[in-house]
């Protein structure tokens, strides 16, 4: 089985790398990366309410959520979603276990309600005023892979465009050694069924053992400034993105399965 | 493509009112509660709590010893039910062990054991030595964990959208077997008691301080509970209950508090019905999410006093359960389908008085009647919604 | 026209600030009298929560959500002040 997907918008931010016009002119080896990194990106399109509390998390998501958007020229509350991350608000979860450790009694309850997985799901949808359906998952180190698989799935089988999002920060105290993560990263498309866009640009996705499918490596220049962060993984499939010719890449599903992508 | 009908050939939960489908419906006949009094913690607040006895004593089996966790013995308590693992792996063994995907949710997975670790790290700062294995300190330990223990190697997701999360997984499923990257999928979910969701449903001031009342006008908030499910779709089948719908949306309201018009539950609602060919009049049984906080079951009750005729049942069984937050789905979804097979409707515990937006169609009491169709609301956190609508095996 | 904070009042509009993580204003500039919640600053149900919790690390009392003197307590950085003054419990 075959999905065919339009790719109408592409986002990516890393604090090295803060804009897909920046990322793809550094995959392309075609400039340096910006020497100073840049502050975490501020969630314009939250009201002050929820700005103000908005974690990194969702400060990174939205980011790229906004931008893919603003590519493909749809409108985000046209647009169901997938976010996904391999750790979550892994600071959060650092926070609820040291407070539960000490004072349990005193947990937040703003930093409560932002350490649900689907916390940057839900302020977007809120953000946007989008009723359209939302999903938050994790599929450990597959994250990124399952995750395009899964929106991909969507947009073929409800006929309509669909914004992924996937993200991942920087872990902290002694959960920092279990969930290992460096820095800030986010990165997000716009599918399209392949029969309703008029993009050029698509993506051919089925599924192979990894025997067939060895999960291809980042090599550009790219790669050292994200390799750190959990979600690793996506750079290949952008890297491919970046340059203009068709490419293959396989990403992992599983220790069995990888996603054959091939995009034209 | 229009979604298809799934056929549900294997089933159970695990949860308070005990272990599988036997125990489940004998409780429920039998109006027993699974709730008492938290006992969960070291220094545990004043509430009620659906707990899952003697995990503490049931390690998971030698070769699974690197996903051990709370969670996942719970996991596994469920998977060992009903037969679950047996029609698991005879489903693995005809289409093939990377033909069966997994779709896992929950709310917390298995932060409980970050959570024991940072009360005992050693004096580096760094984990005790029996906690140092990665996998059980992230969200997919649960997905991992299940896919492992089934023997399964193909798609394998964990889903945390809070309350819907294990409702969600049903859609999620379909999607894949409709598209042909599976051919089966085991979906369900599990959540258990932690310090992060008792302290942190405390600290927003929605825990009840006796045993939870959903839709009584003088509820007081929710109890909290664990539970683990499970539930095997297939393409085809001879026999089992049916998926016939799902519908899913969100509010886009605020991050823990519904839309007080109920609007994203609303459109759930319409594209679960539309999607199962069905109308409101064909709803036998509504099993709600009727949490017993203030806002949802205001919104709930009047969501189906406006939608549903009189012949409609509704009820919410966390009376029993306790919210079991990312399970809450499957075991609802569960029960809804033991509604069905045993034609014997649950009531609501511990609704003495109705709040004044219920309509005729909450029943308090237990209903024994010819029923045919049943659907399942899960509203989470964060405004995420999922209806599923279930059939009886014809 | 903004009334001049008193000490306790710039203190507890410093907690304020910070514990909500207010964008576009500084403690100084909280005017003592002008609604805390809905208008004004405009907090919500959740940054009670949050501000009672703080309140009661910082002072060490609590503030009861069901206090029917509520609605007056919170009114403004001043009534909030002076109710942590009568009631605080650390110097």
């Amino acid at each position: 089985m075959t999905l065919r997907v339009a790719i109408e918008g592409v986002s990516f931010w890393a604090s090295r790398l803060p804009g897909w016009d920046v990322a793809r002119a550094v995959m392309r080896g075609e400039q340096a990366p910006p020497e100073t990194p840049s502050a975490r990106p501020s969630p314009t399109l939250l009201a002050p309410t929820e700005r103000r509390r908005a974690p990194d998390t969702v400060a990174v998501a939205l980011e790229v959520a906004a931008r893919a958007c603003e590519a493909s020229g749809r409108k985000p509350s046209d647009l169901p979603s997938v976010f996904a991350s391999t750790h979550g608000d892994v600071a959060i979860s650092d926070y609820m276990c040291s407070t539960l450790a000490t004072t349990p009694t005193l947990i937040s309850p703003i930093k409560f309600h932002n350490s649900v997985h689907n916390a940057a799901a839900g302020y977007w949808s809120i953000g946007t005023g989008s009723l359209a359906p939302y999903t938050a998952i994790s599929a450990y180190e597959y994250t990124f892979g399952e995750g395009l698989l899964e929106a991909a799935t969507q947009a073929v089988c409800e006929q309509r465009p669909v914004l992924y999002v996937a993200f991942d920060i920087e872990s902290k105290g002694a959960l920092s050694t279990m969930a290992r993560s460096r820095g800030l990263l986010g990165a997000a498309v716009v599918l399209a069924p392949a029969n309703q866009s008029q993009q050029q640009r698509g993506l051919i996705l089925t599924t192979e053992s990894v025997a067939e499918c060895h999960p291809t490596p980042a090599r550009s220049a790219a790669a050292p400034l994200v390799a750190e962060n959990a979600l690793a993984p996506c750079l290949p499939f952008f890297e491919v993105l970046a340059s203009s010719s068709p490419r293959t890449l396989c990403l992992a599903l599983s220790r069995q399965m990888a996603l054959n992508v091939q995009v034209n | 493509m229009q979604s298809r009908p799934l056929r549900i050939t294997a089933y159970t939960l695990c949860s308070a009112v005990g272990d599988g489908r036997a125990a489940t419906l004998a409780a429920l006949r039998e109006r027993r509660s699974g709730l008492s009094a938290n006992d969960f913690g070291p220094s545990p607040i004043a509430t009620w709590i659906g707990r899952v006895a003697g995990l503490e004593a049931q390690p998971l089996p030698a070769e699974f010893a690197h996903w051990d966790c709370r969670n996942n013995r719970l996991a596994w308590r469920g998977l060992a039910t009903d037969g679950f693992i047996e029609a698991a792996r005879e489903a693995r063994d005809r289409y093939g062990a990377n033909r069966v995907a997994v779709v896992m949710g929950t709310s917390t997975s298995s932060i409980g054991a970050s959570e024991e670790a940072y009360t005992r790290l050693d004096p580096d700062g760094q984990y005790p030595a029996d906690l140092r294995r990665p996998i059980v300190h992230t969200p997919h330990s649960l997905g991992d964990f299940v896919q492992h223990a089934l023997g399964l190697t193909g798609l394998s997701v964990t889903v945390a959208t809070a309350c819907s999360s294990s409702g969600k997984v049903f859609a999620q499923a379909e999607r894949l077997i409709r598209t042909g990257l599976a051919d089966a999928a085991i979906v369900g979910g599990v959540d258990s008691l932690c310090g992060s969701v008792l302290f942190g449903f405390n600290s927003l001031e929605l825990v009840s301080p006796e045993p939870c009342r959903p839709f009584d006008v003088e509820r007081r908030g929710i109890n909290l509970g664990e539970a683990a499910g499970f539930a095997l779709l297939e393409k085809q089948a001879p026999s089992g209950a049916w998926l016939l719908g799902y519908g899913e949306s969100n509010d886009a309201h605020h991050m823990s508090t519904p839309h007080p018009e109920g609007l994203g539950a609303r459109l759930a609602l319409n594209d679960a019905l539309k999607r199962a060919e069905l109308r409101p009049e064909d709803i036998d049984y509504i099993n709600l999410h009727g949490t017993a906080s203030q806002k949802n079951d205001e919104v709930e009750a009047k969501l189906v006093a406006d939608l549903f005729p009189a012949t409609t049942c509704a009820s919410s069984t966390k009376g029993w359960t306790g919210h079991t937050l990312g399970a809450a789905g499957i075991v609802e979804a569960a029960i809804s389908l033991l509604a069905l097979e045993q034609q014997l409707l649950p009531g609501t515990l511990n609704l003495r008085a109705p709040d004044p937006a219920c309509g005729p169609q909450i029943q308090r009491d237990n209903v024994q009647r010819e029923a045919r169709h049943a659907l399942s609301f899960s509203f989470g956190f964060g405004g995420s919604n999922c209806v599923l609508v279930f059939g009886r095996d014809r | 026209m903004s009334a001049t904070q008193s000490a306790g009042e710039r203190e507890l509009a410093e907690l304020i600030v910070t514990a909500l993580n207010l964008e576009g204003v500084t403690p100084a500039e909280i005017d003592p009298e002008a609604p805390l919640f809905k208008t004004g600053l405009g907090l919500d149900s959740i940054d009670a929560l949050e501000l009672a919790l703080e309140i009661s690390k910082r002072y060490g009392f609590q503030l009861r959500s069901d206090d029917e003197n509520n609605v007056r307590i919170f009114s403004s950085l001043r009534s909030l002040a002076a109710h942590i003054e009568s009631n605080r419990v650390t110097a």
